[in-house]
């Protein structure tokens, strides 16, 4: 991973992909490993994300905790979103800007 | 009658097409960069928009002045709908020629000028309240070239020039840093048609079927910077 320090945007989408790359649903702690990301941090985003219902949190119950563990799926128009980033970018690199 | 310089006969309205297709592929691209512009909030988009959208306009000029001067139909309904302007025996025409030339060189020449400062790297870039002076001394020296241009219209193909010799620089730079991705190549040979066309328009004067050649590497130019945005947009989701 680059030293440079990432935009709202590039982490909006590597949390998206990260999600993405494993088959369109991940465990927050996964997710957060996988980000790169403070716990607290990773939870803004992710109030960000479910308000633009980019992604959604599932309830999974569990039976061996009482609790049902949590679980984060990508929306269609999550998917959506990181198809247009990928254009952008690819925009971005052939136009120079 | 004023007239920037004289085009082959047979050419007319030939030309006018060229340009509209032009027109249509410079907001082509302009829309699209201000989508990016609305989905990242980042500046550059908006500013590459700007500077298409500023091409676009600088074609609308030459297509209306180009079309009032070819044809007299619409010549004549220009004059009766500009009679309170360019005076009633046309005494002003020539004010308006001016005009309308001027603008279409002035937005030109920005245009060009915009996006050489977008495609540079920002780590490229000087300080901002200094890029923010160079700029402004840049606009003030196109002021002044487009003005003088229309005395000596070489002086705005040759300025135009310059600017598209450091536009293709600039894109060949980018193509090298970016590992010779076909896109940047495609941009930068884009661009490089489009210096072409304009190459052959500073010799105009020598001999004037050198617009033909002219008008057809800029189309060419615009046709393949076209190619790489409908290949971009036609990315599929799912990739």
């Amino acid at each position: 991973m680059s030293n440079k320090r990432r935009s709202r945007l590039e982490l909006i989408y590597d949390i998206l992909l990260s999600i993405q790359n494993k088959g369109g649903t991940i465990k927050p702690t996964h997710l957060m490993y996988k980000s790169n990301l403070s716990h607290k941090l990773l939870n803004n985003y992710l109030e960000e994300l479910i308000g633009k219902e980019l992604i959604l949190i599932e309830e999974i119950p569990s039976r061996k905790k009482k609790v049902p563990s949590k679980v984060i799926n990508l929306t269609d128009k999550g998917s959506g979103f990181l198809a247009e980033y990928r254009r952008m970018r690819e925009f971005t690199d052939a136009f120079g800007l | 009658m004023y007239q920037l310089f004289f085009t082959p006969e047979w050419f007319n309205g030939f030309d006018l097409v060229f340009e509209a297709i032009i027109l249509i592929i410079a907001l082509l691209i302009a829309a699209y960069s201000w989508k990016a512009y609305k989905f990242s909030q980042e500046n550059k988009f908006a500013y590459f928009s700007l500077a298409f959208v500023t091409v676009a306009l600088s074609f609308m000029f030459k297509i209306f002045t180009y079309g009032v001067l070819y044809f007299s139909p619409v010549r004549e309904v220009t004059a009766t709908v500009l009679k309170p302007l360019t005076g009633s025996g046309l005494q002003f025409a020539d004010l308006f020629y001016r005009s309308a030339f001027f603008a279409q060189m002035f937005l030109m020449l920005v245009a060009l000028l915009l996006i050489f400062f977008v495609a540079q790297k920002s780590r490229d870039r000087l300080t901002k309240l200094y890029e923010v002076s160079q700029m402004a001394l840049f606009v003030y020296l196109i002021f002044l070239i487009s003005f003088i241009a229309n005395f000596k219209y070489v002086v705005f193909y040759l300025t135009g020039t310059v600017i598209l010799g450091l536009i293709v620089v600039q894109y060949y730079k980018n193509y090298l840093n970016a590992n010779k991705n076909k896109n940047t190549f495609n941009v930068m040979l884009g661009f490089l048609f489009i210096l072409i066309g304009n190459i052959f328009f500073v010799f105009v004067y020598l001999y004037n079927q050198l617009y033909v050649f002219g008008e057809l590497f800029m189309l060419v130019g615009f046709l393949i910077l076209l190619r790489t945005y409908r290949k971009i947009k036609r990315r599929s989701n799912h990739e």
